[in-house]
């Protein structure tokens, strides 16, 4: 069997819908994972002792499963707890949740550097705590981890790929969708892989100059 | 919650598939190991053919999921003529082997390029072989941060193979979730299986923690304390990533 262009060419609007799937889980489970990584950093930073270890073990746990059988779990383990989420939302929160652990420990990485000298300027300064934090603290984080952070959204737009396990229509279950019903794998595979791959090469480049934009002039 | 009873039954399968998984996860780490060493020896040496190749490689690599090169080598490769059709097992250590390989590259690399040239340049006026240089000066350095990170990475090949599955290879999750299709009780299956795959994480990073500790650097660290700490608090650390490092304190960014 060889290549062929006349069906490649009437599966690519199929691809590109999930294409399009695949963006927007990426932008809705990124921001999860950015906002809730912060959250949970930042509880760990300041919270009573109980709330440290049930994080700590929570986010060791989370790194320590594939995200498959996190999503195996909620999608299947859900229903039996009267909840019953559509798949899209079940996959977003999912892996929301599994790269906010992940982020979670590049903030707390970076609030480990802030020097203590930079406390006790807030201190000195008398700096309202909500102010040190805004205005002193996260600031120098988000700054010396943008590079890291950025990485980790990059990395969850490739385990989208991952939902095809719960049927979310993202780019790789249209291919496999595509596939099935005509039985020629090649063309949907290959294409969907060097969709995958053409997409994330401008990523690289984005990465690189956020990061000078950030760290220019910071701490 | 319940307990792990009327699961009874296919706990051998559940034993199965486990093993499967750990074979799988070890041919993989010891081929990313492979991969990786020879990709990132290129991306670090001068010669620039050399160096593109590894690099595109690598970028290649990178760019696209484990799932969908799995998916790609599986079903669409042998629609190519005179491809071979890979059983499910083979084609599922190769992919991991190769996708690992290509994140492992750039730990050898930069563990290569930490090690200063300097020493290099001192070795050539000492007049020993390059050979030896490399592995008797260089490479005892470099292994010293690059174990700790293939160690994170191994880890994550350990989970990557979860992935496996779905090409209709009987792994731990393969039989989850046949168990759990057959008895319907999702909780109890899948926490047996996040119990299972947490102990595979944990003794793949303690077989790198061992492998890190019998590294000659570990062991000279282990013989003289690095300045600045008693050697009282030298002994009562336990020798991490970090620690051993401390010995070399060139190293880091090149």
């Amino acid at each position: 069997m060889s290549w062929n262009w006349g069906y490649a060419g009437q599966i690519m609007p199929t691809l590109l819908r999930g294409v399009g799937q695949t963006f927007l889980i990426t932008a809705v489970s990124g921001t999860i994972a950015l906002l809730g990584g912060l959250l949970i950093a930042v509880a760990r930073w300041t919270g009573p002792r109980a709330v440290r270890v049930a994080l700590r073990l929570l986010v060791e746990m989370t790194r320590g499963v594939p995200i498959l059988v996190l999503l195996f779990f909620a999608f299947y383990g859900l229903p039996s707890a009267g909840l019953r989420p559509s798949a899209f939302l079940t996959g977003v929160a999912v892996l929301g949740c599994v790269y906010a652990a992940y982020c979670s420990e590049v903030y707390r990485g970076g609030l480990a550097s802030v020097p203590r000298t930079a406390w006790d300027a807030a201190a000195a300064l008398g700096l309202p705590t909500r102010v040190t934090w805004s205005r002193v603290v996260l600031p120098t984080v988000l700054r010396a981890n943008v590079g890291a952070l950025a990485n980790y959204i990059v990395i969850l737009y490739k385990q989208t790929a991952l939902l095809f396990a719960i049927g979310v229509p993202v780019l790789l279950t249209n291919a496999q969708v595509a596939g099935y019903e005509s039985f020629r794998y090649l063309e949907p595979f290959t294409l969907a892989g060097l969709l995958y791959l053409l997409l994330n090469l401008p990523s690289v480049w984005i990465i690189r100059r956020i990061e000078r934009r950030v760290t220019r002039g910071g701490f | 919650m319940s307990t792990v009873d009327g699961l009874g039954p296919y706990l051998p399968r559940l034993a199965d598939g486990l093993l499967t998984t750990c074979e799988i996860a070890a041919a993989s780490i010891a081929g990313a190991a492979v991969v990786a060493a020879l990709l990132g020896v290129l991306r670090a040496s001068r010669n620039t053919p050399a160096r593109a190749a590894s690099c595109g490689a690598v970028e290649f690599l990178r760019g696209t999921s484990v799932l969908v090169q799995l998916f790609w080598v599986y079903y669409a490769l042998p629609s190519i003529q005179g491809a071979p059709r890979l059983p499910a097992t083979l084609a599922a250590v190769l992919v991991l082997s190769l996708n690992g390989g290509a994140y492992g590259a750039e730990i050898v690399r930069s563990g290569l390029l930490a090690v200063p040239r300097g020493q290099l340049d001192a070795c050539h006026t000492l007049g020993l072989p390059r050979r030896v240089a490399l592995t008797r000066v260089v490479l005892p350095q470099a292994l010293g941060q690059i174990v700790p990170a293939f160690g994170s990475l191994a880890v994550d090949l350990a989970k990557w193979t979860s992935v496996v599955s779905f090409v209709s290879v009987q792994d731990l999750l393969y039989w989850g979730n046949t168990v759990r299709v057959a008895t319907n009780r999702t909780v109890p299956v899948y926490l047996l299986l996040a119990a299972c795959y947490l102990a595979l994480s944990g003794a793949v990073a303690l077989v790198f923690r061992a492998v890190e500790y019998a590294l000659p650097v570990s062991r000279a660290r282990r013989r003289s304390p690095p300045p600045g700490r008693s050697p009282s608090a030298g002994r009562s650390r336990s020798p991490g990533p970090v620690a051993s490092r401390r010995l070399l304190p060139w190293q880091g960014r090149p």
